[in-house]
């Protein structure tokens, strides 16, 4: 994170009073902490005194002055996990890592930390790895659960290939099929679009298996902007006005090759954000 | 999307969507909010999209994804539209058989809910035990809504109490609207929303107003506001724009925590909806009235639910809370007049400016209208959100709609209110929920949580926990809360670390009170409630942990050890003898066991194992240790005579043992290896007492228990046979021959009756005298259809020896409860069935009917589980017109014994209404000096370990009776003391599951008494103790490894 991408975050969020944890919250985003250097650089920005800075930056459980691990590891310890031997998980965590909560493992892999309430008290005790929830924990899944942090391999989702899950769209204006078979991504055919940002022009493949929406492109767009997305036969643009839920940004908007709904994608770079709308076509 | 510029436009879009819209199309709900993603609801959407667009567009089947519906402990659920049908529970390849039924307009039978009371299907989640007694006005609404569409809210009449606002000529309307339906606070003050809407309404000032909505759920425990937001965020966006129009603010604020990532995701999508629709920013549906809502996120400090520490918080600075007055209503978010509300009371809006304020006022009752949301989670069977009528009593929530405590286990209390709330315990249960009864309880009603409590929880950690919580988040402005939880924090860590004295409890309550009085913010002046709630109500558990140094919901370790040894009645150390096994030093794993306890054998056979009810693996979601299992392998395999203790030299005092049973017995043995005189006096012809007379020998042969007394028995000790209390000999003819102590334990050998008329009719028997027969005299009283009342091992065991009676055609057992509430063992209960015994549950007798003096049959009526009695059990009850008639030949009644103990009294002992003895429960003295009493005569029928385990005691205290000590010595926590080396497991080595020993198939089992189980081979008994958890290293690893034979043996450490 340079300095121009920390006078960005402050410039959005206003240099008064008001801003100052959302800038926090921004940076420690970004960086997993809240840096020394950064510090002292919103406080000379904002024109506050870094001791006051200090004082919200620790006042505040969300925020960091340590580095954290590439993964973090949150258990609940809220009231109904508590009652349901929530201290237990934690010990657990803290033995097989051979760190305590708010600490980080030596190879700087997995941070364990404890949260007051994460609001899922039914399914208590509670885990979070990494956005991930996990219910009902006992000891006995603590190693399970670790290892899924490690490896990225997170049960809930399923494996896709079991039952392959696959999309074929149209546009739709012309109604013409924006499938290539003669290409394929992860084994099955891919969607073919035209992408461009800038003036640059090019194709962008889609892979068509359901919830691995990685773009390949023939430019290299740079991440985090968004570019248009639009038919290879007619040209017409797929931007419909839709908005992405994951971030905002427009959605591309195709029609299920069976009439049977659409499907929308994000156009960001770097987002995933999907939307498969069987049925229906408005939000 | 489309854009409104007016009122109109926005009814005809809605008229337009109810046109498209056709209710009769079979559409899947299925919940995803926070709870049910993390149980997997991504999974069931995925692949019922995968289904769906297989099928294509001639599968008329919709999908709708939703916030929560509420029913957490189901989820993934899906709920079939229109017919609303429930399936709780489901896994992504059910989708498909789901999918094809509603095609054909059917369901899958074998996927419905089944209600664990009558163990029948229920299809409609109307006509569900948890859904039924609940009021969703609010979350309700969450399953007809996709959260991220604002179309689905529009034709669910979203938005429609916006229109009928803008429509109002006078703004004050809607405030008096709003104070007419008598809302309160939801947030837990319980400040009625009208009055302030009006106070806040009459703040004019042209430089602008702030609303804002409290959405910082911060108790632990309370999940409402998030599943609303999740699953509703409109509901929120259209009550505070009303309340803006109503009121004359200019901007709104949501405060929101950021460990609610999904809320804060459909909120921004909502509010960007909202606006793209005209509905929300300038010049609302073109009417001129403008405002605009925005989101800010929490960064984690509790305190920021306070108003004032919240309106910091969003200044940017730390949120710590300050004096008030000035009211945030005059002075608040930047100087100006700022409005507060919290998430459900905003949610309430827009119900009662669409339906009217009567509508809402007609449910709850006077003072506390409307419905509230509560969390009903801990341990509870049907954890999940429950909005019910403001009135409905605790018992309601918790037995009816909550399904009362998992398993067998007892409820205790419910803790409501967050860390500012309190506990209530099971026994004012019949407390109707209001703001004002809650209070008066001790606790308050807060944000909603409740959370339950059974006996596994201590209510000392409950209070620290709370503590450790309000510690760290106590903002540090006033001294009195910062340090104030803080030491009381260290006060209750000294009684769960076992360093409590009875002063910690006077400081606890003075400092509490101090705390209450002398803070600013309301964190701060509820602080102590936790801590004054359990005091007041649980008093005698902190005595408990103080005076005892016990936990009993075996929680605070310090003070419990190794749970298997802190159960054990007799301190027995199962860690240590199946680290023995696991060692193949069986013999000294016998010496461990005989150590303790005077009948191993017996033990190993019959005991109720506490230490497997206790076992930490079991805990931790895995199966227990088979401890007792092992035990018999070790009995079974090794001689008795590697432990035969020498009595000491006869000191030539005379202590007198009534009743040979196990307390009896085991009082005689500790007590002439301290080298008394003992004589016991036996009413019968033989010794064993209960393990004789009552035990059947197909769970425990009569050599093992001969064998058993054989080997307590030594010169200092003899025994009388036939020779009973009150008619052969009385405690004064005893005091008179010299003996110096008399130690009672004669048991509890009298059959409660049922109390109806014809009972003493031929052909009805008391149990314990039909066992008495059978065992001792070998007499077959049961004939033809034989009926059995009670749910006990007394009645299991009646039933099972009748079923071996060879004029009997049929047994059929009554129990007035549900088998989970059964008090027999378990196992006990599979063998009875089969065996061939039906049980009938829910049933209780209620005439017997009679024939030419003999029994002829019963009048039993069927009953429904009702609300908790203070034994955290619930109670029966009947139902009128569910009576029936049983044809019976032999009824046995076994509902109970009691000690009898007539005779007792009449030589001066006070004896309760209960026939039992009056004994000091820790020094066993009676009302007669030297007279000490124990076993099943002092607490009525028990097991046989709390008879040894009493008796052990009585020898204790009447040693030191006898050589003028005191009776009681301070009391230490049981920690395991002796180190043995844990096994070493390979990498690889998978857990086996739990050993299961061998036992006889039922055909060759009922017709003889052979004993139905058998030991564990020794490649089971050395697998299984490897399984152990080893609690105890963690108390044992810092000492220097003893040598495990050298070691000191048995309980003789711990007096």
């Amino acid at each position: 994170m340079d300095t121009k991408d920390i006078l960005d975050i402050i410039e959005r969020n206003g240099k008064n009073h008001a801003g100052l944890i959302a800038i926090l919250e921004e940076v420690q985003e970004e960086c997993s902490y809240l840096p020394e250097e950064i510090l002292r650089l919103v406080a000379k920005e904002t024109g506050r005194s870094l001791a006051d800075i200090y004082g919200v930056a620790t006042f505040y459980k969300a925020f960091s002055l340590k580095p954290k691990g590439r993964h973090c590891v949150s258990a609940c310890l809220g009231t109904a996990c508590h009652v349901r031997g929530a201290q237990k998980i934690v010990e657990e965590f803290s033995q097989e890592l051979g760190i305590k909560p708010g600490e980080t493992t030596p190879d700087n892999e997995i941070t364990l930390e404890t949260v007051n309430c994460l609001g899922a008290c039914a399914l208590g005790p509670i885990v979070v790895s990494d956005g991930h929830y996990f219910a009902n924990v006992t000891a006995r899944k603590v190693g399970e659960i670790l290892r899924d942090t490690r490896e990225g391999t997170f049960g809930s989702d399923g494996a896709p290939e079991e039952h392959p899950f696959l999309i074929e769209v149209s546009c739709p204006r012309c109604g013409r099929s924006l499938m290539d078979s003669g290409t394929s991504l992860h084994g099955h055919p891919s969607i073919l679009v035209t992408a461009s940002m800038n003036g640059k022009t090019g194709w962008s493949r889609i892979p068509s298996l359901y919830g691995r929406f990685a773009r390949t492109h023939e430019h290299a767009f740079p991440d985090n902007t968004i570019i248009q997305l639009s038919c290879p036969h007619c040209a017409s643009s797929f931007q419909d006005g839709s908005r992405c839920v994951e971030c905002g940004a427009p959605l591309a908007t195709m029609r299920l090759a069976d009439g049977n709904g659409v499907f929308r994608i994000c156009t960001r770079t770097g987002c995933e954000g999907h939307l498969l709308d069987l049925g229906r076509a408005e939000l | 999307m489309e854009k409104f510029n007016s009122i109109n436009g926005l009814q005809e879009f809605r008229s337009r969507l109810l046109a498209q819209f056709d209710p009769r199309v079979p559409t899947l709900v299925i919940s995803a909010g926070t709870c049910g993603q993390a149980s997997g609801a991504n999974a069931v959407i995925r692949a019922a999209k995968r289904v769906l667009l297989r099928k294509g567009p001639a599968c008329g089947v919709r999908l709708r994804v939703t916030g929560c519906h509420g029913f957490c402990a189901m989820e993934p659920s899906v709920l079939l539209e229109p017919r609303r049908t429930f399936y709780p529970k489901v896994g992504p390849d059910d989708i498909a058989a789901i999918i094809d039924a509603a095609e054909r307009g059917d369901i899958v039978e074998s996927l419905l809910f089944v209600d664990p009371q009558t163990g029948a299907r229920i299809e409609k989640q109307d006509d569900m035990p948890f859904f039924k007694g609940q009021a969703r006005t609010i979350i309700g609404r969450n399953e007809k809504i996709d959260p991220i569409r604002i179309r689905d809210y529009i034709l669910n009449d979203g938005y429609l109490a916006l229109t009928r606002a803008l429509g109002e000529q006078n703004s004050g309307s809607i405030v008096e609207e709003v104070t007419a339906s008598g809302l309160r606070g939801r947030g837990g003050a319980g400040f009625p929303t009208g009055r302030k809407w009006g106070l806040f309404a009459a703040q004019r000032n042209v430089s602008g107003k702030y609303l804002i909505c409290n959405a910082d759920e911060g108790d632990p425990g309370a999940y409402m506001d998030r599943s609303v937001l999740e699953g509703n965020p409109h509901s929120i966006i259209e009550g505070m724009t009303v309340g803006a129009f109503a009121t004359g603010a200019t901007e709104g604020i949501i405060y929101i925590r950021t460990e609610y990532p999904l809320a804060i995701k459909h909120l921004r999508i909502a509010l960007e909806q909202a606006r793209e629709m005209g509905l929300l920013g300038e010049n609302i549906l073109g009417t001129g009235f403008s405002f605009d809502i925005s989101i800010v996120k929490g960064a984690g400090a509790f305190v920021c639910g306070e108003e004032t520490a919240l309106i910091r918080s969003i200044e940017g600075h730390m949120g710590e809370p300050r004096q008030r007055p000035p009211f945030p209503i005059v002075k608040g978010l930047y100087g100006k007049p700022t409005m507060i509300n919290n998430v459900e009371t905003w949610a309430n809006i827009p119900i009662i400016v669409s339906t009217g304020a009567r509508q809402f006022a007609e449910r709850g009752t006077e003072g506390n209208s409307g419905t509230k949301i509560f969390s009903l989670v801990g341990k509870i069977r049907n954890t999940g959100l429950v909005e019910v009528p403001m009135g409905m009593t605790i018992n309601q929530v918790v037995r009816d709609i909550g399904g009362g405590a998992p398993g067998k286990r007892k409820i205790k209390a419910v803790q409501t209110g967050g860390p500012a709330g309190g506990c209530i315990p099971v026994s004012k249960f019949d407390l109707p929920i209001s703001y004002e009864s809650l209070k008066a309880a001790g606790s308050i009603m807060g944000s909603g949580g409740m959370i339950v409590m059974d006996d596994s929880t201590c209510m000392i950690d409950v209070a620290r926990y709370f503590m450790a919580f309000l510690k760290d988040e106590s903002c540090g402005k006033c001294f009195t809360c910062r340090k104030g939880t803080q030491r009381l924090h260290e006060l209750l860590e000294d009684i769960i670390l076992g360093r409590g004295t009875p002063e910690h409890l006077t400081l606890l309550e003075e400092l509490g009170q101090t705390v209450r009085d002398t803070t600013m913010c309301a964190l701060g002046q509820s602080a102590a409630n936790p801590v004054l709630s359990t005091l007041r109500y649980f008093r005698e558990e902190y005595e408990r942990h103080i005076n005892d140094k016990r936990c009993d919901a075996f929680v605070c370790k310090q003070l419990t050890g190794a749970p298997c040894q802190a159960a054990c009645p007799v301190d027995t150390e199962p860690w240590r003898y199946v680290a023995l096994v696991e060692k193949g030093d069986y013999e000294g794993a016998y010496r461990v066991i005989r150590s303790a306890n005077t009948f191993p054998a017996v033990s190993a056979r019959v005991c109720d194992r506490k230490c497997e009810s206790r076992c930490s693996l079991g805990a931790g979601g895995g199966e227990a240790v088979a401890i007792r299992a092992l035990k018999r392998f070790v009995t079974d395999r090794v001689d008795p005579s590697v432990y035969r203790p020498e009595p000491a030299q006869d000191k030539g005092r005379k202590v007198a043992v009534i009743g040979a049973g196990p307390a009896g017995m085991t009082a005689a043995h500790q007590l002439s290896l301290l080298g008394y005189r003992i004589t016991v006096f036996e009413a019968e012809n033989i010794s064993g007492g209960m393990l004789t007379c009552s035990l059947p020998a197909y769970r425990l042969p009569r050599d093992i228990v001969e064998k058993e007394i054989e080997s307590l028995m030594n010169k200092n000790i003899s025994i009388e046979y036939g020779r009973a209390l009150g008619k052969d000999v009385t405690i004064q003819s005893l005091m008179s021959q010299g003996f110096e102590a008399v130690f009672l334990a004669i048991g509890a050998h009298e059959s409660l009756r049922l109390g109806l008329e014809n009972e003493d009719v031929e052909g009805i028997f008391p149990s314990i005298e039909f066992l008495k027969d059978f065992n001792m005299r070998g007499k077959e009283l049961a004939r033809g259809h034989v009926g059995i009342i009670g749910g006990g091992n007394s009645a299991v065991d009646a039933a099972r020896i009748a079923l071996r009676q060879k004029d009997v055609t049929g047994v059929t057992l009554f129990y007035r409860r549900t088998r989970d509430e059964m008090p027999a063992h378990e196992e006990e209960i599979e063998a009875a069935l089969e065996e061939g015994v039906r049980i009938e549950t829910l049933v209780s007798p209620i005439k017997v009917h009679a024939g030419e003096g003999r029994l002829a049959g019963i009048e039993c009526v069927k009953n429904r589980l009702g609300g908790i009695d203070a034994s955290g059990r619930s109670t029966p009850v009947p139902i009128p017109g569910r009576e029936f008639k049983v044809d019976l030949d032999t009824l046995i009644v076994a509902i109970g014994e009691r000690p009898g103990s007539g005779p007792l009294a009449s030589m001066g002992l006070e004896v309760d209404k209960g026939g039992r003895v009056k004994a000091d429960r820790k020094t066993l003295e009676t009302s007669m000096k030297g007279v000490f009493a124990g076993g099943d005569l002092v607490t009525g029928p028990n097991t046989v370990i709390d008879a040894v385990a009493s008796g052990k005691n009585a020898a204790l205290v009447i040693d030191r009776f006898l050589s003028g000590r005191p009776l009681v010595e301070p009391a230490k926590p049981k920690l395991p003391s002796v180190y043995i080396e844990p096994a070493v497991f390979e990498e690889s080595e998978e857990a086996p599951p739990r050993a299961v020993p061998a036992s006889l198939p039922p055909s060759e089992r009922v017709m003889n008494l052979r004993e139905v189980e058998s030991a564990l081979t020794e490649d089971q008994a050395r697998m299984e103790s490897r399984r152990c958890l080893r609690c105890d290293l963690e108390f044992t690893m810092e000492q220097p490894a003893e040598k495990t034979a050298g070691a000191a043996i048995g309980g003789v450490r711990h007096d």
